[in-house]
């Protein structure tokens, strides 16, 4: 290996690794089984690699997100040529929460346990291209210009969705909670 | 409009006004109820995002085999120009935009919230994962009014001296403020049964505090980067102090300062 490719890898591995985990979040959220988001950030991070060169330093997390959205589209696509759909993963009655021991006792975990899935149900609801760019925002943390760059869409469009995704998910999570404000855990 | 559904508020609650009109708005909340109601509405919005869905880092086994994918591709010759970075993806944005998609994504997230535990419980053994919580911790109670700063001073020749009587170590200090980390000041806690040295640096509207203390039994447990309650911790090791800078700044706000701090307690270490 030249020093030119140590060297290219070396900054690859500075500016672009650090988002792997945001890479992640944001495939999980957009394919529907984790194999699929496996796939998805492999291929999208072997992109990276290879389209290295085209980043400006300033924006690697914004550039790295939209080629996962790219990978992720592209991926989906050709799956349904195949024809073939994977089935969402069965409704396990657990949940598997029980193993996760992050909580301190029954009572926290099941809390915790109810309003995970209070939001993951209310952001199920949600239109697709309005919860895409709450995700951005809230989970993967990207200004409005950024996202505006990952999803090819006018600012103003970006605010607007992002608005109405937080105006519905304020209310329904009013509702779903049982209509008082949350105590503070 | 009403006030709270001024996209202004929300612009000023995402980080987006300029400094101007963010000192406008403040002084329009501070007189105005609904703004400050709404405000606070839309903080319970971002805080049940990011405490109550699964963090989820990328499984140990996918990070390997992402890795031993680009070693592969470095050695091969330079690929052909990626399709998929052209345009036309966006009409196919439409066809994935069916009912029961994002049905099945949310069904396969018991698994995922199952996965991300496992891993979890692998990638942070209980020693790390106490400091962890022990740095948020101390991060926290440092926010709180005159709890941050024991030595104000930009000045490294003052917070340094300060440390030798308050902690029972010598971390580096420098003021970084041509590269937008000011020092701020300095501070003691306790960390692992020993007192730690704090150096408490700015950036933008961000505290990051850095914290230095002799390498204790979680040392090689600690990650080297992590999240908890939507703070960014980055940690490193140089001599035998362990060092870990704590913000709520971005992932890539805070590397630029960590960057900084590796070089010069690398560098440090190695002196005599």
């Amino acid at each position: 290996m030249t020093a030119s490719k140590d060297d290219r890898r070396a900054r690859f591995d500075a500016q672009v690794l650090p988002h792997l985990d945001a890479a992640y979040r944001f495939a999980r959220w957009l394919a529907r089984a984790p194999g699929d988001a496996d796939d998805v950030l492999q291929e999208a991070m072997l992109r990276a690699f290879r389209a290295f060169d085209e980043l400006r330093a300033s924006d690697a997390k914004a550039w790295l997100l939209a080629i996962v959205r790219n990978c992720h589209l592209t991926m989906a696509a050709q799956r349904r040529r195949r024809g073939f759909v994977a089935l969402p993963d069965e409704h396990d009655p657990q949940d598997g929460h029980h193993m996760m021991a992050t909580a301190p006792d029954p009572e926290c975990a099941s809390i915790q346990r109810d309003h995970e899935r209070i939001l993951e149900r209310l952001l199920a609801a949600l239109p697709d291209e309005q919860r895409e760019i709450l995700m951005l925002r809230e989970i993967a943390e990207l200004g409005y210009r950024e996202i505006a760059s990952v999803t090819q869409l006018p600012i103003g469009t970006v605010m607007s969705r992002l608005a109405r995704a937080r105006a519905a998910l304020k209310v329904r999570w009013f509702q779903d909670t049982g209509g008082k404000p949350r105590a503070v855990r | 409009m009403p006030c709270a559904e001024s996209p202004q508020l929300e612009a000023y609650f995402d980080g987006e006004l300029d400094a101007l009109d963010a000192a406008a708005l403040e002084r329009h909340a501070a007189r105005c109820g609904e703004c400050r109601a709404g405000l606070a509405e839309l903080e319970r919005v971002r805080s049940a995002l990011r405490r109550d869905l699964p963090y989820e880092s990328t499984p140990p086994e996918l990070r390997a085999r992402i890795l031993q994918a680009l070693e592969r591709e470095g050695a091969s010759p330079a690929p052909p120009p990626s399709p998929m970075s052209s345009a036309g993806w966006r009409t196919r944005l439409a066809a994935s935009r069916r009912p029961g998609f994002w049905a099945g994504a949310v069904g396969g997230f018991g698994a995922a919230a199952f996965a991300a535990a496992a891993v979890f419980l692998l990638w942070t053994p209980v020693g790390g994962g106490v400091v962890l919580d022990e740095l948020v911790n101390a991060h926290v109670r440092s926010l709180m009014p005159d709890h941050l700063i024991d030595v104000v001073s930009s000045d490294r020749h003052t917070v340094k001296p300060w440390f030798a009587g308050h902690a029972d170590v010598s971390p580096v200090v420098a003021d970084f403020a041509p590269a937008g980390y000011p020092l701020i000041g300095g501070r003691a806690d306790y960390l692992e049964h020993q007192r730690a040295a704090v150096v408490v640096y700015q950036h933008g509207a961000h505290l990051i505090n850095v914290f230095s203390w002799r390498r204790g039994a979680a040392r090689s447990r600690l990650p080297r980067d992590a999240s908890r309650s939507g703070y960014h911790i980055m940690c490193w090791a140089a001599g035998d102090l362990d060092y870990c800078a704590l913000s709520d700044a971005g992932w890539e706000e805070l590397q630029g300062l960590v960057r900084l701090l590796e070089t010069l307690s690398a560098a440090d270490s190695r002196a005599p």
